[in-house]
This record gives structure tokens, C-alpha cells and sequence, in this order.
């Protein structure tokens, strides 16, 4: 058996479950695994400025591609746009809650929650408060992480738009462009910050909170 | 030191743990590791033959339905991919093919396959069957494009004259999609790692 700092020393990649010591690294460094190659923990020790800035960004973005046209489309004079709430009004329609809700989730609440929740957290370790409510956060969005789809909703969205090509003009809306931003800042946010460094950063700056029991 | 038989990850947080048969909580999140693995089994199991069974809907009813002055024609997945290569979309097609028929399949192939060899004695190696759980997580959410793409289209065709929405094949393959991710969030690797053993004691 170890103990528990034995253990904080021990890394297992997530993608191929090798197991690895750490090793300190410099500033800017990235340690990657010896078998498949991906990036396992980096440092920067000015981590939580960047990416709370980034995690900012995003929350503006996702409530501007939430709130405002996604696309319009327009064919031979008769006009119809795209937007969040006409999307839920045509489902209840068509009677289609089952999907209703699951698109509620995943498309809304779910990335809604994460954003949000990522910047309580941040805001938080930079305070350096709160050390029980940062550490449920950061499991409820180790939770949440694969649930949330908005990134397939973009494909989709193109696929669509590819689709009604031949037949309409399509205009693209104020969210749309705002949707390309949420992804590009989410793909960032995700590469800059894994669990683990959030993880390690919050035991930095609350100390070791596991007792043993 | 370097063995990896008495060490496990814990799948929300990360972090490393020891494996010693009483362990019940990850020592850094409190997230429940299950002492028995047979349960993380039929859990992943159940959802992969509840998936599987509402596969077969999925593909039969149509999930989409066009309904231009009066007359109802409805197409299913396969039908609507079928449709689009015959236009001469051929990008879209694959994309549609790819998200909805091979993504469903290859996952359903790859959880059977590392359920049946976590029972028995197998030549291949952990590294490799990691890998493919690796990408069974992955790829998962990605089949759901065609019922978003169904969702978007029934918005904006929403016309007096033509009305496009979604049918009961949409909701049975969203249905599909949730429990395969159920399924494979619900498969314990450690049924990889140590293989055979502690599941061969008590079935």
C-alpha cells in the first residue's frame, strides 16, 4: 500500500492507462506519455489568469449564440430563422419531448452549467476562498464533461446548412458567428487546463483537505 | 513500483488510488469505486443490450417526415443517406453514414468485445484494449448529428406549404445514443486491467 503523497507522485495516462512517475517540470513544459504520446500535465504558473480570462470570453459567447438568430434561411420570399426558443416551440409542436428535453440538456443547460461553473471556480482559486464548494464544482464538471454537446450541435448546424444550400439563401445570424467563438475559446480552455492541473492547483492553494478516514 | 496491479484511476477526478479490496471512495473526490466489478459488468451489459434493442427502431421508423401539400413521405436513416449520395452530396452522405451507422456499430463492437475478453484469458494487450475504450469514449456523442440535423431542418422548414419534422425513429436513436454513453461510462476499466480474476470468483 501507499501512501497518499507516494501516490500524488504517480500519474496514469488517461488514454492508454500506462503508468507513470512524475517529474517536475519548467514553466511552459508539457509532459507527455511515453507509450501514446499525449499531453498528460503541463505547468504555467500564471494558469488560472489565462484561462479565467478565456473561460470569460466564452461565457460571453455562449450567451450571445443563446439569446440572438442563429441562421435564416430564405427561399423564394418566405423567411424562417433559427433561433434557441423557436427551436423548443417547433419540438413542443410536434410533439417531440423526448428529444426536446435531451436537446435541452445537452445543447443547453449542460454547457451552460460547465461555463459557469468553470468560472466560479476560477474566480475562487484566484481568491483563494471557498475550498470546499471549488472542490464540488470541479467534480460536477468532471461529471458533466461528456454530456455536453454543443460542438456536435455546430457540425450538425453545417451539415444542415450544406443541405438547404440548392434551395435557399441562408444569412447568417449574430449566434451563429458567436457559436464559432464558444467553440474555438472551448477547444482552448480544454488543451490550456485538464483535470489534472486543476486538481493540483487546488491542492496548491487549500492544502491537503482528504483526512484519512 | 512500476506495477500497475494494485493501483487504480479514479474515472472522475484522476487521481491515482490504492486498490485494496475495502477501498469504497476515491481518496481525492469521494467518487464510489465499486469493490465488486460484476456489477460495473451488467451495468454496462444492461445499457449495451437496452441500446442494441432500440437500434433496431432507430433504423426501421423514419426519422424524418417531409410533409409537402398534404402528402406525407417519410425517410429513414439509411434511406435519407441513400437519398443524398443518389443527389450527389457526397460529403454529407458520409458524414450522415459515418455519425449513424458506423459510430452506433463500432461501438457496440468494441464494448462486446472488451466485455466478453475481460471474462476470459486473452492474448491481446491492456495497452491496446485501453486505447480502444479510449476511443469508445470518444467517438460516442458524435452519432448524434443526424437527430440534430433532423431538430435544425424542422425548424427552419416550418412553411404553410411544406413542413419537415421529426419521427419516431429520431427519438428512439437519441434514446440509443444516451444509453451507449451510459453504457460505456458505466464500464469499469479495471475489468481490463486485472482480467479473469476477481470476476471469474463470484458469477
Amino acid at each position: 500500500m501507499l501512501s497518499n503523497q507516494e501516490l500524488d507522485n504517480l500519474i496514469i495516462c488517461k488514454k492508454c492507462h500506462t503508468l507513470h512517475e512524475k517529474i517536475s517540470l519548467h514553466n511552459k513544459g508539457k509532459a507527455l506519455c511515453s507509450k501514446c504520446n499525449i499531453v498528460m500535465y503541463q505547468e504555467d504558473n500564471k494558469m488560472i489568469d489565462k484561462t479565467l480570462a478565456l473561460v470569460i470570453a466564452a461565457a460571453i459567447a455562449l450567451v450571445i449564440a443563446f439569446l440572438f438568430t442563429i441562421i435564416t434561411i430564405n427561399i423564394k420570399g418566405l423567411e424562417q430563422s433559427l433561433t434557441l426558443s423557436s427551436l423548443f416551440v417547433v419540438l413542443a409542436e410536434h410533439q417531440q419531448y423526448v428529444v426536446g428535453v435531451m436537446f435541452l440538456f445537452l445543447i443547453v443547460l449542460f454547457p451552460i452549467i460547465i461555463i459557469a461553473s468553470m468560472l466560479i471556480l476560477l474566480t475562487l482559486m484566484k481568491l483563494k476562498k471557498g475550498g470546499y464548494l471549488s472542490k464540488r464544482l470541479l467534480i460536477l464538471i468532471a461529471h458533466l464533461r461528456p454530456w455536453s454537446m454543443i460542438d456536435i450541435f455546430f457540425l450538425s448546424l453545417l451539415v444542415a446548412m450544406v443541405k438547404l444550400f440548392d434551395y435557399a439563401n441562408i444569412e447568417l445570424g449574430i449566434s451563429f458567428i458567436a457559436f464559432i467563438f464558444t467553440l474555438i475559446l472551448d477547444i482552448i480552455v480544454t488543451k490550456s487546463i485538464g483535470f489534472y492541473e486543476l486538481w493540483k492547483l487546488h491542492n496548491e492553494i487549500y492544502g491537503q483537505i482528504n483526512e484519512d478516514s | 513500483m512500476k506495477t500497475h496491479k494494485h493501483l487504480i484511476r479514479c474515472n472522475i477526478c484522476e487521481a491515482v488510488n490504492n486498490d485494496h479490496k475495502k477501498i469504497e471512495v476515491c481518496r481525492r473526490c469521494q467518487h464510489p469505486i465499486s469493490k465488486n466489478l460484476n456489477i460495473s459488468y451488467h451495468k454496462t451489459l444492461a445499457f449495451l443490450i437496452t441500446a442494441i434493442i432500440l437500434y433496431i427502431p432507430a433504423n426501421i421508423y423514419p426519422i424524418l417526415i417531409s410533409k409537402q401539400l398534404g402528402i406525407n413521405s417519410e425517410s429513414t436513416i439509411l434511406g435519407g443517406i441513400i437519398h443524398l449520395w443518389e443527389a450527389g452530396s457526397y460529403p454529407i452522405a458520409l458524414i450522415i453514414l459515418l455519425a449513424s451507422v458506423f459510430v452506433p456499430l463500432l461501438k457496440f463492437i468494441l464494448i462486446i468485445y472488451l466485455l466478453i475478453t475481460s471474462k476470459y484469458q486473452d492474448s491481446s494487450s491492456r495497452v491496446d484494449k485501453h486505447k480502444l475504450f479510449y476511443i469508445t469514449e470518444t467517438i460516442g456523442p458524435w452519432s448524434m448529428v443526424d437527430v440534430f440535423v433532423v431538430i435544425i431542418l424542422s425548424v427552419l422548414i416550418h412553411f404553410s406549404g411544406i413542413k419537415i419534422y421529426p419521427g419516431s425513429g429520431a427519438t428512439a436513436f437519441a434514446l440509443m445514443v444516451f444509453f451507449t454513453m451510459i453504457s460505456a461510462l458505466s464500464f469499469d476499466t479495471r475489468l481490463i486491467t486485472n482480467k479473469g480474476n476477481s470476476i471469474n470468483a463470484n458469477t
